[in-house]
């Protein structure tokens, strides 16, 4: 069944593309690690964050529809999104994976980057110790949620004694992914004189968790409807006009507590008063959060048309909203810019595509994904 | 224990560099290579290499150009970000005053870089494995009662070691006793909450070369968010999920119940159908 459907389809050309990009990637970051830093990237001691953490922080927030779906399905009890849930999981875990394989390029003592499970060496003050701990732990915490939909059709011990706990595990990783999404943001709270001011906030921790939220769910949505229509099965259209619906929700909210925070600041002047920032940032606005919010908040969302389109661009503005935070509206120091270098591009890309391969794969010869997609109609 | 701190008088300053030499031998530092930009000022910059640097600037002051030394370090924060934002605790401030480095900790996740409002942690990015490093207020000399090496070989004394609040004193009776010599302010005195070194200066600090930071101390919001915030939020998440399981499981339950109890009632009404033809028929036949 799962070759027919795999010679029939334009897909098994996209494979070797896909997996040579991601070896050619593999060879690169030996390269990255062989050479060091200092060849390999633009990186430098006036700019030592650069295009990797930017990917870091918009895959993260993007595989957040793993937990929200996992809280609705095992949490909610709401056992009809299981097959979006299931995707949205799979989908997660590899965008972790990428996001993990990357930040460890990133990091210049990755052969120490256990010194984060030790106890004796936490620092609980910081936010960064905050995010690594806790997406290591979530690292498990997937894991367990996927041993019963990968090892589903076996009828193993352990996957019966984790299917049992599954409530509790689903729990366990919302909480760890409230914790990192947010700390993601808090990471910048030190930064108020160097992140451009509409994007600093003193609660910008709080807008990294809620855009995790409308980011994680959209990518969920497009991801959901593309594995539909590569199965060739109909679009559960009533399933994921719901989730429309719940996004249009919380964009409202994030719209309400992003404009009264620069209220209270009394920084709404610089949103037409800062050039190009204030272009960056009505653009992230517009494409982000008014156009879907517009889209989800109508019937359009009861077609596969308008549910492409808004979780499009919730997608594309929450990349926005990560690229201006993390490069673009960041100065470190002052006059000096950056642009990545063709080793961080090429190393970002082919990560997304060994993501992307592997999912693909995974949906057409991962039986119980297959069958949730299949029945989940 | 006494903190100390340094009491920095750039006008004494003379642009010898020796405190940047004295710092390179005292810390085992290797001589970088570098090349003529047309400024005296050589290493340009501070690097992993290069923990203390001379910065010449020429400023115009009373219609002349005068110049302007600023000896840049770590300023050795009263509250430092780096230490507050470091995940794995490899920055520490000493009770003596030094923010030191344990590199054996070291992640290099290069946060310490992003947070500093000096610009002070460099990292070596050309070795494979690097680590941070940045003035560490030669903590293995004050810890024994020396001065650091570069307080220590100034030759005009422009660099003055003791205790912070006794500098403190000493800088403000520096700017009383020479009015119109200095800029009414000592630098660090309440910058990013105090910091352990303190700048005299006869220019404007910022002509100097030393940034308008505030008085706020910088990691206090994100600090006090981590320590406060995430354990609510915590808790807060954690009760909202086990209400919202516990609601969500009494509906499936009371759905159940229901169905149940609709399957009992119509299982009730079918014996007594059965039971009430039972009788009718019974009846009939007598």
């Amino acid at each position: 069944m799962t070759v027919k459907t795999l010679t029939k389809e334009s897909i098994p050309i996209a494979y070797p593309i896909l997996g040579a990009i991601a070896l050619f990637g593999a060879a690169l970051a030996i390269v990255r690690l062989t050479q060091g830093l200092g060849p390999t990237t633009n990186l430098s001691n006036y700019n030592p964050w650069g295009l990797w953490i930017t990917f870091d922080l918009s895959i993260i927030p993007l595989s957040g529809g793993a937990f929200t779906l996992a809280g609705v399905v095992y949490i909610l009890n709401r056992k009809d999104y299981r097959s979006i849930a299931h995707l949205a999981l799979l989908a997660g875990y590899l965008g972790y994976i990428m996001a993990v394989l990357v930040l460890l390029l990133d990091i210049n003592r990755w052969d120490q980057f256990y010194s984060v499970i030790l106890p004796w060496r936490w620092n609980l003050h910081s936010f960064m110790f905050e995010v690594s701990l806790s997406i290591t732990l979530y690292f498990g915490v997937m894991t367990l949620e996927l041993v019963p939909i990968v090892f589903g059709r076996r009828n193993w011990r352990v996957v019966r004694a984790i299917d049992q706990f599954v409530p509790l595990i689903a729990g366990v990783g919302v909480l760890l992914s409230t914790i990192h999404q947010g700390s993601l943001g808090g990471l910048f709270l030190v930064m108020s004189r160097k992140l451009h001011p509409l994007w600093w906030s003193p609660i910008i921790h709080l807008f990294f968790f809620i855009s995790a939220v409308i980011g994680g769910l959209s990518a969920a949505v497009l991801i959901a409807i593309l594995s539909w229509r590569a199965l060739h099965k109909r679009v559960p259209i009533w399933l994921l006009s719901v989730l429309a619906k719940v996004v249009a929700t919380v964009m409202a909210l994030y719209l309400v507590l992003k404009l009264g925070d620069l209220l209270v600041a009394g920084k709404l002047g610089l949103v037409f008063g800062s050039g190009v920032y204030s272009l960056l940032y009505l653009v992230e606005l517009s494409v982000g959060v008014l156009v879907p919010l517009a889209i989800f908040a109508s019937r359009a969302r009861d077609t596969e048309k308008g549910l492409l389109a808004g979780a499009t661009c919730a997608v594309v503005g929450l990349l926005l909203n990560r690229a201006a935070i993390t490069w673009l509206a960041l100065r470190v120091t002052p006059g000096v810019t950056y642009f990545p270098s063709w080793i961080e591009i090429s190393i970002s890309i082919s990560a997304i595509c060994a993501g992307v391969l592997i999912f693909a794969l995974g949906l057409h010869y991962l039986p119980t994904v297959r069958a949730s997609v299949e029945e989940g109609r | 224990m006494a903190k100390y701190g340094m009491l920095i008088d750039s006008t004494l300053c003379i642009g010898c560099r020796g405190c940047s030499v004295a710092c390179k031998q005292w810390n085992d530092l290797p001589a970088t290579k570098t090349r003529n930009t047309g400024t005296y000022q050589n290493p340009p910059a501070l690097s992993a290499y290069t923990w203390t640097n001379i910065e010449y600037r020429e400023v115009e002051a009373s219609d002349r150009l005068v110049w302007a030394f600023l000896k840049r370090a770590c300023m050795h924060c009263e509250h430092p970000a780096c230490v507050s934002v470091c995940p794995v605790q490899a920055l520490h401030k000493l009770e003596t005053g030094p923010v030191v480095y344990e590199a054996n900790r070291c992640i290099g996740c290069r946060y310490c870089m992003m947070a500093c409002p000096f610009g002070i942690p460099k990292v070596d990015l050309n070795q494979v494995l690097p680590v941070i490093s940045k003035c560490n207020f030669c903590a293995d000399r004050v810890s024994n009662g020396l001065p650091p090496a570069c307080a220590k070989t100034c030759p005009p004394g422009a660099i003055r070691f003791g205790e912070r609040d006794q500098l403190v004193v000493e800088a403000e009776a520096r700017i009383a006793k020479n009015p119109g010599k200095y800029v009414n302010h000592v630098y660090g005195k309440e910058e990013v909450g105090g910091t352990s070194i303190l700048y005299l200066s006869a220019i404007p600090f910022d002509q100097l070369g030393l940034p308008d930071v505030g008085t706020e101390s910088v990691p206090a919001l994100s600090d006090a968010m981590a320590v406060v915030g995430t354990p609510t939020a915590l808790v807060t998440v954690a009760a909202a999920l086990m209400g919202a399981f516990w609601v969500s499981r009494r509906r499936v339950e009371l759905a159940s119940q229901q169905q149940t109890a609709d399957l009992f009632s119509r299982r009730r009404a079918e014996l007594a159908d059965q039971q009430q033809t039972a009788d009718q028929e019974k009846e009939a036949k007598q």
